[in-house]
């Protein structure tokens, strides 16, 4: 079967709002998709559909052909599949080291009993988890701030965090909900540098993204939402530049992208 | 700075610290009898502190059945040894195993719903199993209660008993901390704090929620236990609601989401009991010091001290800007 | 055939008290979304303090200490909002602090005594069912009071606003709604209707310090059992509550009878989907 993870004739209906109507989105892995549209077009709720928090009405979902569908968030995790939320919520006394290990959860062997005897054997997998987090702490920049509590850190940083504790998990698929939100341009292109450099080790990511400019420069294939469809898929150039995503989604900006598309 | 055991102790400093302090303090207790007995009744509440601990400031479900754990514990003990003749050390593994199994089996119902819901099931569920109490005359003796429970093997003294329970709390911190130092006591913080994050890590929530609630009933049981064998006497009145309340604002008051927290608020509480004038007013001062632990340090008076050192630590740090997003609640020191 | 229409008439009139404490649960639980666990504890302080003054005066004594605790406890609400805390446990758990302070107070200054009065010696009979006066002019004003708390909640502005407050804290602040206000209005509101209920049952079955947690849990379970959006499910709640302790009473035993209001609390939690956390809805 298709290696990827796919996403096919997605509907989601709450009561009467039908949130998603039919949506297609495929992430190679290596690949970087973006996923653009404006405030509540879908995108989170497709998020929300992928790892399973909301279940559709119709379409599948399959991770490598293997499909995932209707499983439930902790299930899904074990398909390789993980995510940021929009919003962190995140204990303000964990440090950033168990944080990252957090991801870990879902391929952690020692028992529930084992790891409250301490038994040799959680022992020296508690060790082995602490040594494999290293090297995602190293990639993502975040070695120098291990032991930092994560509630005083910045926004951005926050959100690195989260990248990483997604990459911990094993996860070939990472979906990223606006990572770059609320981050000053500096940040917001070091963070494109880590997404790039994930990738680059053979992670698939889908990434929400508002900024043009940083989709244009990360994505490797965009989609575009509007009202729960697919308005448009292709090259980011190619959906960025196209009509209806231009009056759709631009609106405001949609002159600054004219006008610079004229220069 | 080396020290024996430090392979194993070291990374667990909280039960260095209690196992020194144990250590340290035990032998001055015990050259008074009026201290030695108010030790192993510490003891006592110290256990149903951490089982607190375990369950409201780990798992975040807020228990108030802990008292009808420690009397499910304490009346298998007195049945078994009295009724059955079984031996007191075999009945510690029932005294923390029918709670225990209890408490996930109504957890997994109800772990589901929201954390004040879930608070409301665990006070009904300590009133019913009172009232079963109670009122199963042929069984736990009814309101005379069960008399004549032997003592724990050659343990028959005050001092033996002091030892025990002191020791039985280095272990349960020992054992508590291996827990938290692990994937599941990560992930049990994680589900306090945020459990859609929780299951996006892969944690199955109401099983990892009901398991925190287990391993907390079988502390709870455990506790009733070593009350059971050292009053020899049993009656619905030894360990109820009541029991539950103090145990769980002892644990708020010295902090629940520290691992020593509600050993640290037992100690004081005893103190504050001892000031009392009159042992009606007990309930107002209890409830007046839970409420004014709420408004000035939430997280008890260990995430107060913790805020302090961090404070002295590190002068420039300011407290986190973005509040809304932040738990109310501390996770490990 | 009489016994049992006697037990139900009877169980009814009794569950009346339960229906009057759901309303406070109801309204809490919609409004500021978490419980007042001292609304068992007003009930005692009026009925104590009604006890102790007497007459009409004690009435209005009574309800007074009723309210002046619930406006402590509106006050330590505001408190903990204004230190940043959004967790709903945190203001439960406070609520359980003045729950069990309120109670020891009792305890200290009163003693272990029972409050109880008797307005009338003499029970009604109607149809050969023998009622007690009292109970039925409970369920009359009870069922008067929760009518118009219905009607107060559905048809008027004031209505409005709550149910708005209710279904969206952050939109009805956006469209200038006092939410606060009518939060604080909520805890006194838990004031007024548990001491009032507190009266009803001085002059009904009575009670002692021990009483208000399960005051507390009985207007939660009878809150819960219809579903906790209205009074007026409450109401039933209430009746269905009382009715099944009065059959429990009459046909199992006293310790059946005991259990009838926990027991409803632990069924309804565990079977329905009641405060399921928003997780099926993912979230953003
Ligand atoms: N749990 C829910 N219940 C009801 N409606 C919902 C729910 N979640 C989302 N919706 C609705 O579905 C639509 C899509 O919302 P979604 O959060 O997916 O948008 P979005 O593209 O992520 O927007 P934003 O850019 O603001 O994050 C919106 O109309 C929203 O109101
Ligand atoms: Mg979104």
């Amino acid at each position: 079967m298709s290696r990827g993870l796919t996403a096919t004739g997605i509907e989601v209906a709450f009561g009467g709002v039908h949130a998603l109507r039919g949506v297609d989105v495929a992430v190679e892995p290596g690949k970087v998709a973006g996923l653009i549209g404006r405030n509540g077009s879908g995108k989170t709720t497709l998020f929300n559909c992928i790892t399973g928090f909301v279940r559709p009405t119709a379409g599948r979902t399959t991770v490598d052909g293997v499909d995932v569908t209707s499983l439930p968030p902790d299930r899904v995790v074990k398909h390789g599949i993980a995510r940021t939320f929009q919003t962190p919520r995140v204990d303000p006394r964990a440090t950033v080291l168990s944080a990252v290990l957090c991801g870990f959860y879902s391929r952690v062997g020692a028992s529930f009993v084992g790891s409250l005897l301490g038994v040799p054997g959680a022992w020296r997998e508690e060790q082995r988890l602490h040594r494999r987090a290293e090297p995602i702490l190293e990639r993502l920049g975040l070695a120098e701030l291990r032991g930092r509590e994560v509630g005083q850190l910045s926004m951005g940083l926050i959100r690195l965090v989260e990248v990483a504790r997604c990459l911990a998990s094993g996860a070939r698929f990472v979906l990223l909900d606006e990572p770059a939100a609320g981050l000053t341009a500096a940040e917001q292109e070091r963070l494109a540098e880590q997404v790039r450099a994930v990738a680059a080790s053979g992670v698939g990511v889908l990434i929400v993204e508002h900024n043009i400019g940083l989709v244009r420069s990360l994505c490797d294939t965009a989609t575009a939402l509007e009202t729960g469809r697919v308005l448009c898929a292709g090259t980011p150039e190619a959906v960025v530049r196209d009509e209806r995503v231009m009056r759709s989604y631009l609106g405001a900006i949609g002159d600054l992208a004219a006008t610079e598309a004229a220069a | 700075m080396s020290f024996p055991g430090q392979r194993y102790l070291g990374p667990r400093p909280n039960t260095l610290i209690i196992a020194v302090c144990v250590l340290v303090a035990l032998p001055v207790v015990l050259t008074r009898p009026v201290w030695t007995d108010s030790a192993v009744v510490l003891g006592v509440y110290a256990l149903l502190g951490l089982s607190v601990g375990i369950s409201y400031g780990q798992a975040g479900i807020l228990t108030m059945s802990q008292g009808a754990f420690a009397a499910i514990g304490g009346y298998a003990a007195a049945i078994l040894t009295t009724r059955f003749g079984w031996p007191p050390y075999a009945d510690l593994l029932v005294a923390m195993a029918l709670p225990a199994a209890l408490a996930y089996g109504v957890a997994r119902l109800v772990t589901r719903l929201s954390p004040l819901a879930t608070a409301l099931a665990t006070l009904a569920l300590g009133s019913v199993i009172e009232i079963l109490i109670r009122n199963a005359d042929a069984l736990t003796g009814g309101y005379i209660g069960l008399a004549g429970i032997p003592s724990v093997g050659a343990i028959n003294t005050p001092a033996g008993y002091a030892c025990l329970a002191w020791g039985m709390i280095v272990v349960t911190v020992f054992l508590y901390e291996n827990l938290m130092c692990s994937a599941y006591g990560r992930a049990l913080n994680v589900l306090r704090v945020d459990q859609a994050r929780a299951r996006a890590d892969g944690i199955d929530v109401p099983a990892l929620m009901s398991a925190g609630f287990a391993v907390s009933a079988a502390v709870a049981g455990a506790a009733g236990w070593l009350y059971a064998h050292y009053i020899s006497f049993l009656s619905p009145e030894s360990l109820d609601t009541h029991i539950s309340i103090s145990a769980l604002l002892m644990a708020v008051i010295g902090g629940a989401g520290y691992i020593l927290g509600p050993i640290v608020g037992t100690l004081l509480f005893d103190g504050l009991t001892r000031l009392m004038p009159a042992a009606e007013l007990q309930g107002f001062f209890y409830g007046a010091a839970l409420i004014i632990i709420l408004l000035a340090a939430r997280t008890g008076i260990l995430g107060l001290l913790a805020g302090l050192a961090r404070r002295l630590r590190r002068p420039d740090a300011t407290p986190a800007p973005r509040a809304a997003n932040l738990s109310p609640q501390e996770s490990l020191p | 055939m009489l016994a049992i229409a006697e037990y139900v008439v009877r169980g009814a009139l009794s569950g009346a008290i339960y229906a009057l404490l759901a309303v406070p649960m109801s309204l809490m639980f919609v409004t500021v979304r978490t419980i007042d666990f001292a609304v068992g504890a007003y009930a005692l302080i009026a009925a104590a303090v009604c006890w102790s003054v007497g007459g009409a005066l004690g009435l209005a004594a009574g309800l007074g200490a009723a309210m002046a605790c619930a406006a402590f406890m509106a006050i330590i609400f505001l408190a903990l909002k204004r230190l940043g805390c959004e967790d709903h446990i945190i203001y439960a758990l406070a609520s359980f602090g003045l729950a069990t302070a309120l109670a020891s107070l009792v305890l200290w200054w009163w003693g272990t005594q029972a409050f109880v009065r008797d307005a009338f010696s003499d029970p009604w009979s109607v149809g050969g069912i023998r009622l007690a006066p009292q109970g039925v002019i409970n369920f009359a004003l009870i069922l008067l009071l929760v009518g118009a708390l219905h009607l107060l909640i559905q048809h008027t502005s004031l209505g409005r606003m709550m149910r708005a407050a209710a279904a969206n804290q952050t939109g009805a602040a956006l469209a200038s709604i006092p939410v606060q206000g009518i939060q604080v209005g909520t805890y006194l509101a838990g004031g007024l209707l548990g001491g009032l209920a507190g009266l009803l049952v001085l002059y009904s079955a009575g009670l002692d310090f021990t009483a208000p947690l399960g005051l507390t849990l009985s207007g939660f379970g009878a809150a819960i059992i219809f579903g906790i959006g209205s009074p007026l499910r409450g109401f039933f709640g209430g009746l269905a509550m009382g009715i099944a302790q009065a059959l429990a009473a009459g046909y199992a035993s006293a310790m059946v009878a005991g259990m009838v209001p926990f027991l409803f609390v632990l069924l309804v939690l565990t079977t329905s989907r009641f405060g399921e956390e928003a997780l099926a809805g993912g979230r953003p």
